[in-house]
């Protein structure tokens, strides 16, 4: 079945918070849905104004559940469309084409203890974490660095569960990242979830820590990263000259023109969209190619990443 | 014997410290110490000197370098000592054990208990080939097997010795020789001495 789409119908729409809205997805034919895990995402297809979009959203809803899958979408100012299009026109009873769920960022279940972190909207893979280890009883702790008036929003998804602490931007309320680090039993794995900065300032306070990077997780989300210059793809295989728009990732525009690609994060994470790039220099913004792959400059993934100057000639 | 096309059969590596790590540990089995290498040992380690616990396990002459050292009488203290200690371990400590593979695999293994990730160990073999074995039939450990053969301590059955490994129980295999056919034994060879 892999390969094929889902079709969900939006059994409702709220606003929890000034730009977060709340979807709650059910089978569109009535029936139940594929079984996700915690940290599981699903692809939508939103019809944007002016062209289709596909973002990937973390489920909300309890892990395992079959009956609805619930999202939570951050207004973005500068978006790709597609959360601008959920915000403004979707509307219950919308019918939407879905990929399968997938999963790039699981617990680590041999774990001994579970320390979260997320930024902002990265808090939604932890939502389902969170209802997993309630059931399994792991020992787990969730900081949440956030606006100081968005504290609330998550209350539906968190008002029983204990170990959440939460992190704003004033004097006393400031997350200390190496203090928490310093402060974890032997055993822990540490997940974390947020703007490309504070991922950043994590992964190298672990790192300077001493942390193993077998025990240090990040989900990064591509939304803000995709846009850019515009400029010029040739599908050398297909034959065909796409023009990539500022606000549209090179994915995007292949899809556009009606070349298949494949794709699974599509926020330059999981390395399923590698495409052999034959000519032209890439501004690389995945999280997959090593140093030297992006010094060879082979290969790209279209997802995230853009040409640099002039034009890239793709095998696809 | 250290080399096997088995790929259960454990490599190991040389001993030096990981400087990303915050603090370490080093455990070492004195009957496997030849002449000098405690002092080598210091040296190698003086760069994270001032963070480095030593534990020297049976009889060992002690050296100034060694960071906190403390002195332990066999490897049941070890496993003893790591799992009372256990509360004070944190996820940027490296431990790093220098000895035969009856101990390697016995601190090994009780250091998993503690939540010590492979990436946090390194196992330096030295010494003697002994092996400790586990008999496929009855379940049992036979310690301190040099031959290429042995009579099972749990059951009796002649064993022999295999290159295949469980990182779980720290112990080769060990299958029943004459199984086939019963009495025909083969010449037993001393190869892991
Ligand atoms: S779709 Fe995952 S890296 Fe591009």
């Amino acid at each position: 079945m892999i390969g094929e789409t889902l079709r969900l119908k939006v059994a409702a729409v709220a606003d929890i918070a000034p730009g977060l809205r709340h979807v709650r997805l059910v089978a569109a034919d009535g029936g139940k849905l594929p079984p996700a895990a915690a940290g599981a995402h699903v692809q939508l297809v939103l019809a944007g104004a002016t062209r289709t979009h596909r973002n990937a959203y973390s489920l909300v809803s309890r892990p395992g559940a079959r009956d609805a899958w619930e999202i939570i979408v951050r207004r973005v100012p500068t978006s790709r469309g597609g959360s601008a299009y959920v915000h403004e026109s979707l509307q219950a009873g919308d019918v939407l084409e879905a990929g399968w769920p997938g999963n790039l960022f699981a617990p680590v279940r041999t774990a001994r203890r579970q320390l979260m972190i997320a930024g902002g909207i990265g808090i939604t893979p932890f939502l389902s974490y969170l209802a997993e280890f309630a059931f399994s009883g792991v020992e787990h702790a969730l900081h949440v660095c956030c606006r100081e008036s968005e504290r609330h929003a998550f209350d539906p998804w968190l008002a029983d569960r204990p170990h959440v602490a939460w992190h704003w931007d004033a004097d006393g309320h400031r997350l200390d990242i190496p203090a928490l680090l310093a402060a974890q039993p032997m055993g822990t794995h540490l997940y974390v979830c947020g703007p490309a900065a504070m991922n950043d300032e994590v992964l190298a306070a672990a790192a300077a820590a001493g942390w193993p990077d077998t025990h240090v997780h990040c989900e990064h989300f591509g939304s803000a990263l995709s846009g850019g210059e515009a400029f010029r793809a040739f599908l050398a295989r297909s034959g065909i000259e796409v023009d990539v728009a500022e606000d549209e990732s090179l994915l995007d525009a292949i899809e556009r023109v009606g070349v298949k690609a494949p794709c699974l994060c599509r926020g330059g994470a999981c390395g399923v969209c590698v495409t052999p790039l034959l000519e032209g220099e890439a501004e690389h913004r995945d999280h997959v190619l090593s140093a030297e792959e992006r010094a060879a400059g082979r290969l790209i993934m279209p997802c995230v990443s853009r040409a640099r100057a002039g034009r890239l000639v793709l095998d696809l | 014997m250290m080399h096997s096309d088995i790929k259960s059969r454990p490599v190991y590596q040389a001993l030096a410290p990981d400087l990303a790590g915050s603090r370490h540990l080093l455990v070492v089995e004195g009957e496997t110490l030849v002449a000098g290498r405690l002092d080598e040992l210091a040296g190698l380690f003086a760069p994270v000197q001032a963070t480095l616990h030593t534990w020297l396990a049976g009889a060992a002459t002690p050296v100034a370098g060694l960071g906190r050292l403390w002195q332990l009488e066999s490897a049941a203290d070890v496993v003893d000592a790591l799992a009372c200690a256990s509360r004070g371990y944190g996820v940027g400590d490296r431990l790093y054990v220098q000895g035969t593979e009856p101990f390697l695999w016995s601190v090994a293994t009780a250091a998993a208990v503690v939540g010590f990730g492979e990436k946090q160990l390194r196992l330096h073999h030295a010494g003697s080939l002994r092996r400790r074995v586990w008999c496929t039939h009855c379940h049992g450990m036979t310690e301190g097997v040099t031959t290429s053969i042995v009579a099972c301590g749990g059951c009796g059955r002649h064993l022999l010795v295999r290159d295949h490994f469980s990182r779980r129980l720290g112990a080769f295999m060990g299958v029943m020789v004459d199984a086939e056919a019963p009495g025909e034994v083969p010449a037993i060879e001393e190869v892991f001495a």
